[in-house]
């Protein structure tokens, strides 16, 4: 039980823009010696990092090594499955520390995606470019054939055109339409509404890419579609920034500060056929977050869904808040559709979701500034402050989820 | 410029049947459950005695997505397309493309059967059309 055990004891992160000068490596030092600094710890007495794994993350244990002057690392270690993972690195940030293994841990995330490849394409211009499975390399023979390395199933579905994630969130989408009988119009609300109120959020949040750019249900609706049924703004943004945070033993955070965040739970969750992000599932489509997990998540924070503030979903597109509300527990399954136009996420709805913009419309880390803005919330310090909240829930739709307290 | 599989030898019995026209699922020897895609052992006794079945080429659209916006471009010239989930008569799904009627006339649901496509000279994939 990690409950109470490790908290959250500093953030920092880079700005988030388009285009910033400098390399993932560059803005990972940045974000990290802002948290540092938040934590009023010395770098070199960092001994553990935890992150997510390559391809995802680019910047290795040893540059940060070299970088920040730390002592010694006794305790590293990578979660896969990008966003995924974003209750995998914590959870196993809070098992080194109360375990003995580690006593200082940074989690962080650098992206480049102006220099290291866009996530919304799949081709060289992409991630990695000229790296394995992203088909087309720099300076290949643009008549060639690309050819689609078998790697979980990426060669049964790239032949297709199944080669960006929001394809694939489509399709979750889609099928959630049909399994609940709804209209492209109620669908079209559902997400619209989700998209409309987290931008509403990010123009109260100087942090956000999104702050000075206001968007109304017709803005939402003429965009051009993508990926059916999903548009430009059911889709998240694409940029550089980096975030960190450092875990410590509860002692050492209440030694260090009067607020410290919590870790209440920490859940990952994985099962046949039932890889996040998988394509090729038995079961329903639908069940991103299992069940189980979602009951495993709560039970061992102690703490019912009714006790959740505010909660910060991964949302690569704006179908997964929608859906998380369900899979979490928060609205029966089959209704967050109607939830989400009726009572919405805002600021004055019983669980405001994404509160500082999402990936939506903040910035794109990987789930990573939604735990901050989860530690600003709960520190009574955001942008989009919710009266006086005491519990907060991350979650990513398949892989992981975390629950923090004040 | 097409997209296309690179076999191993754990896909090759599926890619070589479809270049036959011949639409095939793994099955387990032992306790015949199938499934797909392939898999080193079957996962529900653990027998490596596997083979490979042929099914109807039938079934429904689990899912679909109609692509409007090229990723790679090796697509571009193919847009819109659609991309489905198409569940078999005998119980597995796969990912697929629909092909032969308009995008804004699938839907979930729909009856399919396969239809095989050369997308190169060595290539040919399972695609699904109307039933």
């Amino acid at each position: 039980m990690i409950r109470r055990e490790v908290a959250i004891v500093g953030i920092g992160q880079t700005g988030y823009a388009k285009a910033l000068p400098g390399t993932a490596w560059e803005l990972a030092v940045e974000a990290i010696l802002a948290a540092l600094a938040d934590a009023g710890i010395d770098p070199k007495d960092v001994d553990g990092l935890c992150r997510f794994a390559a391809p995802f993350e680019t910047v290795s244990e040893p540059q940060l090594v070299r970088a920040l002057g730390i002592g010694e690392l006794t305790f590293f270690a990578q979660s896969p499955l990008g966003g995924e993972a974003l209750g995998a690195v914590i959870g196993h940030a809070a098992a080194a520390v109360t375990a003995g293994l580690a006593s200082t841990v940074v989690v962080y995330r650098a992206l480049s995606q102006s220099t290291g490849g866009r996530f919304g394409r799949a081709d060289s211009r992409g991630p990695g470019g000229t790296g394995a499975g992203t088909g087309t390399g720099v300076g290949a023979d643009p008549s060639a054939h690309v050819v689609v390395a078998e790697e979980d199933n990426r060669s049964f579905a790239w032949p297709y055109g199944l080669v960006s994630p929001g394809q694939l969130f489509a399709l979750w989408a889609r099928r959630y339409a049909t399994v609940n009988r709804l209209t492209d119009e109620d669908l079209t609300q559902a997400l619209g509404a989700i998209a409309i109120t987290q931008r509403r959020y990010a123009n109260g949040n100087p942090n956000a890419m999104m702050r000075d750019r206001k968007m109304d249900a017709d803005d939402y609706r003429n965009a051009r579609m993508i990926s059916e049924p999903l548009r430009l703004f059911d889709l998240c943004l694409e940029n550089d920034g980096a975030c960190a945070y450092v875990v410590t033993s509860a002692e050492t955070a209440r030694a260090l500060r009067d607020d410290p965040v919590y870790l209440l739970s920490a859940t990952q969750t994985i099962s046949p056929y039932r890889e996040p992000m998988g394509i090729y599932v038995t079961g329903e489509l639908l069940e991103l977050f299992p069940p189980a997990a979602a009951a495993r998540l709560f039970a061992d924070a102690g703490v019912s869904r009714k006790d959740v503030d505010v909660a910060e979903f991964y949302d690569a597109t704006s179908y997964m808040p929608l859906r998380s509300l369900e899979s979490y527990g928060f609205v029966p399954d089959g209704q967050a559709w109607r939830y989400v136009t009726e009572t919405g996420t805002g600021p004055d709805s019983p669980l405001p979701v994404n509160t500082h913009g999402g990936h939506l419309s903040e910035a794109y880390l990987h789930g990573m500034n939604g735990v901050l803005e989860a530690v600003r919330q709960l520190r009574g310090t955001a942008s989009n402050q919710v009266a006086d909240p005491a519990i907060a829930l991350v979650g990513a739709p398949a892989g992981s989820a975390m629950i923090l307290a004040r | 410029m097409a997209i296309i599989p690179a076999a191993t030898d754990l896909t090759r019995p599926y890619w070589d049947s479809a270049g036959h026209g011949k639409l095939v699922i793994q099955r387990c020897n032992n306790c015949a459950s199938h499934w797909h895609p392939p898999l080193p052992g079957c996962p529900h006794c653990h027998s490596t005695d596997l083979g490979w079945q042929p099914v109807s080429g039938t079934g429904t659209v689990y899912t679909y997505t109609v692509v409007r916006h090229a990723t790679h471009a090796a697509l571009a010239g193919q847009i819109p397309y659609v991309i489905a989930i198409v569940e078999l008569t005998e119980g597995p799904r796969i990912v697929t493309g629909i092909t032969g009627c308009d995008p804004r006339d699938v839907r979930a649901g729909m009856e399919v059967r396969v239809r095989f496509e050369a997308v190169t000279d060595d290539v040919t994939l399972p695609y699904f059309e109307p039933a």
